[in-house]
């Protein structure tokens, strides 16, 4: 299950790289998964007729 | 005169505070991640040569020692290698022995000072005769001639090498330089290096530039590097 | 002459676009050269190197398009925040300083060529980073100049109405100027040197160039479709937000192989794999806008205009987005790396992504000159786009095959050495692709020749029902 890093330095950055997507995924979540609470803020607003 | 959006997904303030958060994020953790890459990056010094460790850019003393590239099947790539090699049985990981030296212009001995004040020449002459514009170096730059990055561990400038032979040189080095200050008359092909007034202390600082940066660790870049030996073309 | 309507800001930007085409010009000669040199190697051999001519060539390519970026930003800021632009004297005095530095760079780039190998060369001839070459001292004349420009745009906007464009662009450009400096330093590993360098080089035309021309295409669709401005900011905020979210950690796939640690492999792999997600997202919406406006009956208020912009959408989504991901994957990108492939990328690239819209806003600026309401195509301008766009898109073809002929035989087959390298480049199959990246060329040059000719005639040549009753185009 977890890949021991082969890099030369193992950082935090090369563990949570375990092949292919898993570090993107960590990523991309820390930056998309936010907008879901944009998007009910915007909501909230929308529907109060700010 | 705006018209008030009915839905989230039209509202131009919604697409806007999420540009500015993902571009904040994305600046952030680009520059967590340089900070990390950064302390990996710096050139090591002759200490962590004497206490054997492995650096992606090592200290310019390298000179003074076999360089080579070989594969790492723990890695999954070649690496460079520095003074010989020792294989961990269980994992198969190849590292540098930093032992088994190499003369370079007939010294073995180049002190860290002197070493890096030679390849900070030979960067400089790098950068000011535009090498970038027909080579590439670690791949980048111009596709006009061969890159360098590997071109010290190049089959071609060996003792049995072609062009070693066709300066008339005694040793890599002294056929490289020699070449560079007058490569128009060692054509090797129709497409020749122009002659750019490379003097013959910049030749040398450029050599030793050369054996510095095959030995930096490039992540197995080129692959296969001069070991394939007579392959032949599907169709010329 | 109706020139007299335009704001100052305007005129400068005439000025600019006119610096840049000329440069244009440069750029495809210069490029011309290198091009025979790889079939004809003697071809000015020790004269004027393909080292020479290739360092111009590339350039030439990025000031010019500088130069018409600042030339559309001045040509779009008076008009959407409604005032003139502030400081416009001291944006005409910053002009003539960066042209004549510009000059005497790419005069000393061509009659000195190289130096000895010391700081000073660095100063004062080249410093020989591919693309951002140009001596420290220019570096800092370039620092000076865009500090002026970005005080134009900030003042201006501050006192005018800030609009969404306007926004974007002055976030855009203070990070697009903040950017260059990292590439301002010297440092002898090389690693650490290239690492930054693509700071700027990435940065530049995969984040903040891409951003600029969202907002500027955006500009260029109200003008010419009329489009509706909410709609046209909303898709630019989607822009930003897709641009910037893949495009900044799409560094990545620049440090695969430069001493970097391999974590870069996954983030360079993916997220520049979602690079072109953005480009369709401009494409479908140009395309869209286009439709709607037609439907409705709404005639297109600048042709020549709308039709560089739509081979803009094309260009960059094929360019940008699908010629870059065909190499982005680092499996893939250890063999194709160095190679021709990120040439024939470059070329469909630079080409979609940058010199049509630019193109297209130069049009959009010759029709408010004339102070036309409509433009037509002529039969000039017509044959320019068409030879411009199919040259450049045989160009990436011939150099795609090249590319794949150089990645098979000299990194597969030869393992990337000297011998192998020539092998690879003796290849007829690889030999044939330079023939027709050569005869391409050609026929951009003349595309060129006739973009020139149909910009400086563009405007006395339209029909007599478009020329009457004309109202000021951008005072609207």
């Amino acid at each position: 299950m977890f890949e021991p890093c082969t890099d030369i330095v193992c950082s935090f950055w090369s563990m949570l790289n375990q092949g292919p997507m898993t570090l993107t995924i960590i990523l991309h979540t820390l930056i998309v998964l936010p907008m879901i609470w944009i998007y009910f803020d915007e909501k909230k607003k929308l529907q109060s007729g700010e | 005169m705006e018209n008030k959006p009915t839905s989230v997904w039209t509202s131009n303030r919604f697409w806007r505070r999420s540009a500015t958060w993902i571009t904040g994020v994305a600046a952030v953790l680009l520059i967590l991640l340089t900070f990390d890459s950064m302390g990996q990056m710096q050139m090591g010094t002759a200490e962590d040569i004497q206490n054997k460790v492995t650096k992606r850019i090592p200290s310019p003393v390298v000179i003074n020692y076999k360089i080579d590239y070989v594969l790492d099947p723990y890695r999954g790539h070649e690496v460079p290698i520095i003074g010989g090699k020792t294989v961990d049985s269980a994992t198969g990981k190849v590292s540098s022995k930093f032992e088994e030296k190499e003369k370079f212009f007939g010294r073995d001995d180049w002190s860290e000072e002197e070493a890096r004040a030679l390849i900070h020449k030979g960067k400089l002459t790098i950068q000011a005769k535009n090498c970038m514009d027909c080579h590439t170096l670690l791949g980048n730059g111009a596709y006009y001639a061969p890159d360098l990055t590997k071109a010290w561990l190049d089959p071609a400038w060996s003792s049995e090498g072609p062009l070693q032979a066709m300066t008339g040189a005694n040793s890599k080095e002294e056929a490289m330089a020699t070449f560079l200050q007058n490569p128009d008359k060692y054509p090797t092909h129709e497409r020749m290096m122009p002659n750019l007034g490379i003097t013959p202390e910049e030749a040398k600082a450029v050599v030793a530039y050369l054996k510095f940066m095959s030995a930096i660790d490039t992540n197995g870049f080129p692959r296969n590097f001069g070991k394939i030996k007579g392959a032949v073309d599907a169709r010329k | 002459m109706q020139g007299n309507r335009l704001y100052e800001g305007q005129k400068l930007a005439l000025k600019y676009f006119t610096v840049a085409i000329v440069l244009f010009g440069a750029q495809l000669l210069f490029g011309l050269i290198a091009a025979i040199q790889y079939l004809y190697p003697s071809f000015l051999f020790n004269t004027l190197d393909f080292s020479i001519a290739r360092m111009v060539h590339i350039n030439a390519l990025v000031v010019w398009l500088l130069y018409a970026m600042i030339g559309a930003v001045y040509w779009l800021l008076p008009d959407e925040a409604g005032v003139e632009v502030v400081g416009v004297k001291l944006g005409t005095l910053a002009f003539y300083i960066l042209t004549a530095a510009v000059a005497v760079v790419v005069l000393v780039y061509i009659f000195v060529q190289v130096g000895p190998g010391n700081e000073m060369t660095l100063w004062l001839i080249t410093e020989g980073r591919e693309y951002i070459e140009a001596p420290r001292w220019a570096d800092i004349g370039i620092v000076a100049v865009v500090l002026v420009f970005l005080y134009n745009v900030y003042a201006t906007v501050l006192k005018g109405k800030h609009s969404g464009i306007l926004v974007v662009l002055m976030a855009d450009l203070i990070a697009l100027a903040g950017l260059y400096l990292a590439g301002m330093f010297y440092t002898d590993n090389i690693a650490v040197d290239q690492y930054w360098w693509w700071w700027v080089v990435h940065l530049w035309v995969e984040a903040t160039w891409e951003v600029y021309v969202a907002a500027v295409g955006g500009y260029i669709l109200i003008k010419t479709l009329n489009a509706n401005r909410q709609v046209v900011e909303m898709w630019l905020w989607i822009e930003v937000a897709m641009m910037f979210g893949s495009g900044i950690l799409g560094l990545g796939h620049h440090y695969f192989w430069i001493g970097t640690p391999e974590y870069w492999w996954e983030i360079g792999a993916l997220f520049s794999a979602l690079e072109p997600v953005p480009l369709v997202g401009l494409f479908v919406h140009v395309l869209y806008d286009w439709g709607k406006e037609r439907g409705k009956g709404n005639s297109i208020k600048n042709i020549p205009a709308f039709a560089w912009l739509t081979v803009e959408t094309f260009g960059n989504f094929l360019g940008a987005g699908v010629w870059g991901f065909m190499h982005t994957l680092p499996q893939i990108n250890l063999y194709t790396h160095g190679t021709q492939w990120p040439a024939a990328h470059g070329h469909l690239a630079f080409f979609g992504a940058y010199v049509a819209i630019m193109i297209s806003a130069i049009y959009l600026a010759v029709q408010g000159k004339a102070g036309l309401k409509e433009m037509k195509m002529t039969k000039a301008g017509w044959w320019a786009i068409s030879l411009i766009t199919v040259g450049v898109l045989l160009m990436t073809v011939s150099l795609t095959l090249s590319a794949y002929t150089q990645t098979m035989v000299e990194r597969g087959m030869h393992g990337a050495t000297w011998e192998g390298y020539f092998i690879a480049q003796a290849n007829k199959w690889f030999v044939q692709g330079m023939g027709w990246r050569l005869a391409s060329g050609l026929a951009v040059v003349a595309g060129y020749a006739l973009l020139v000719y149909d910009l400086l005639t563009v405007t006395k040549k339209q029909p007599a029902e478009v020329t009457e009753g004309e109202a000021a185009v951008q005072t609207a």
